[in-house]
């Protein structure tokens, strides 16, 4: 009974400690905010936009709003899915600008890399990146956020609030489609 | 551990071959400078201050409304001259001028009704109860339970012939 009370104060520790550095108005908070989060949805934002430069520009874009509206985010509920929430507004409105715009998305530029620096690796990335980006945008985060995040389902239930359930399924549905465009490689 | 199971370790292994890399110094260093300028240009918002400064917003957006109507309104009054005003009075058709039309005797008598001051008759009224007191009183002393109605069906309460003038 103990051990699950530590859990839950280790696990509400870095939101109590970023809620006090937002309720001093300490700019301190900035750091902390991007120890937490910066890695995360940097990966988060590349699942969605499939380009490691968006994924940039809209993850500042992120930051600075989050730092205009600071008070809004110490009152928050749950601060990651407020965050993520932030991060997955701002990347849609990029989407639809560029749809506006009527800009054709680049699906070349890689936001992948290769672990080791070998040719047929080279080769394996870039395929693995044109399947993702053949998957609809949710079942691609999800699978994202599992294989190269290691996050559980429950983690990304609560990031995207979501139930588990969908998840789970949209990870299922999303890793049948990878299976069916990598048919060769598996 | 079924062979869906199996096909799917497969495909994460496939895919854990490659990575995501991490943000750079050189990223972390433009975005916290970039989150720290807002920081410093926006200044912390106290929750109260909020519904204050709506209010605010709301009475300033007020008086702004006024004082365009009232700006307005005195521009249009530079405008009226009282002298310009002449007191008109609607006159009422004279019926004998008019052209032939159809139901003019009808039309003259609600002309004539419209005209009439609607005061209370009263003498009227108090001949009409005095009659139905004096009608009760003969039923009562005739037994009137099987009285038969008079003058080929009509009721006695009613009277003889309505003019305009019986009750008002």
């Amino acid at each position: 009974m103990n051990r699950i009370q530590d859990n839950i104060l280790d696990e509400n520790q870095p939101d109590n400690m970023l809620r006090a550095a937002l309720g001093r108005n300490s700019p301190a908070a900035v750091e902390l905010m991007w120890d937490r989060y910066a890695n995360d949805l940097l990966t988060f934002l590349q699942a969605m936009l499939c380009s490691r430069h968006d994924a940039e520009d809209v993850l500042q874009t992120v930051f600075v709003r989050i730092a205009r509206k600071r008070h809004r985010l110490a009152r928050a509920r749950c601060l990651d899915a407020y965050v993520y929430r932030i991060a997955r507004n701002e990347a849609s409105r990029l989407i639809s600008s560029r749809k506006r715009e009527q800009i054709a998305k680049l699906r070349t530029e890689s936001w992948l890399m290769v672990t080791e620096n070998k040719q047929e690796l080279s080769d394996l990335v870039e395929q693995l990146q044109a399947a993702l980006a053949h998957l609809p945008q949710p079942q691609r985060e999800v699978i994202v956020l599992k294989i190269y995040r290691q996050k559980t389902f429950l983690e990304i239930s609560r990031l995207l609030g979501l139930s588990q359930n969908t998840v789970a399924s949209r990870y299922r549905y999303g890793m049948e489609k990878l299976r069916n465009l990598l048919g060769n490689l598996t | 551990m079924n062979e869906k199971d199996l096909e799917n370790d497969k495909l994460e292994h496939l895919l854990r071959r490659a990575h995501i890399p991490e943000p750079s110094p050189l990223l972390k260093e433009r975005i916290t400078t970039e989150a720290r300028k807002a920081w410093n240009q926006t200044s912390l918002e106290l929750p109260w201050q909020i519904p204050l400064r709506r209010l605010a917003a709301s009475a300033a957006a007020a008086v702004f409304i006024i004082s365009i109507a009232n700006f307005s309104s005195n521009h249009a009054l530079k405008k009226w001259r009282p002298g310009d005003v002449r007191a008109t009075r609607e006159q009422l058709p004279d019926l004998e001028t008019l052209p032939e039309m159809p139901y003019r005797p009808f039309v003259r008598h609600l002309v004539s009704v419209n005209r009439r001051p609607s005061v209370t008759n009263a003498s009227a009224l108090r001949n009409y109860v005095e009659r139905v007191r004096q009608i009760l009183k003969e039923t009562q002393q005739n037994g009137a339970s099987n009285e038969q109605v008079p003058d080929g069906g009509r009721s006695r309460l009613l009277p003889a012939q309505l003019s305009p003038d019986s009750y008002s």
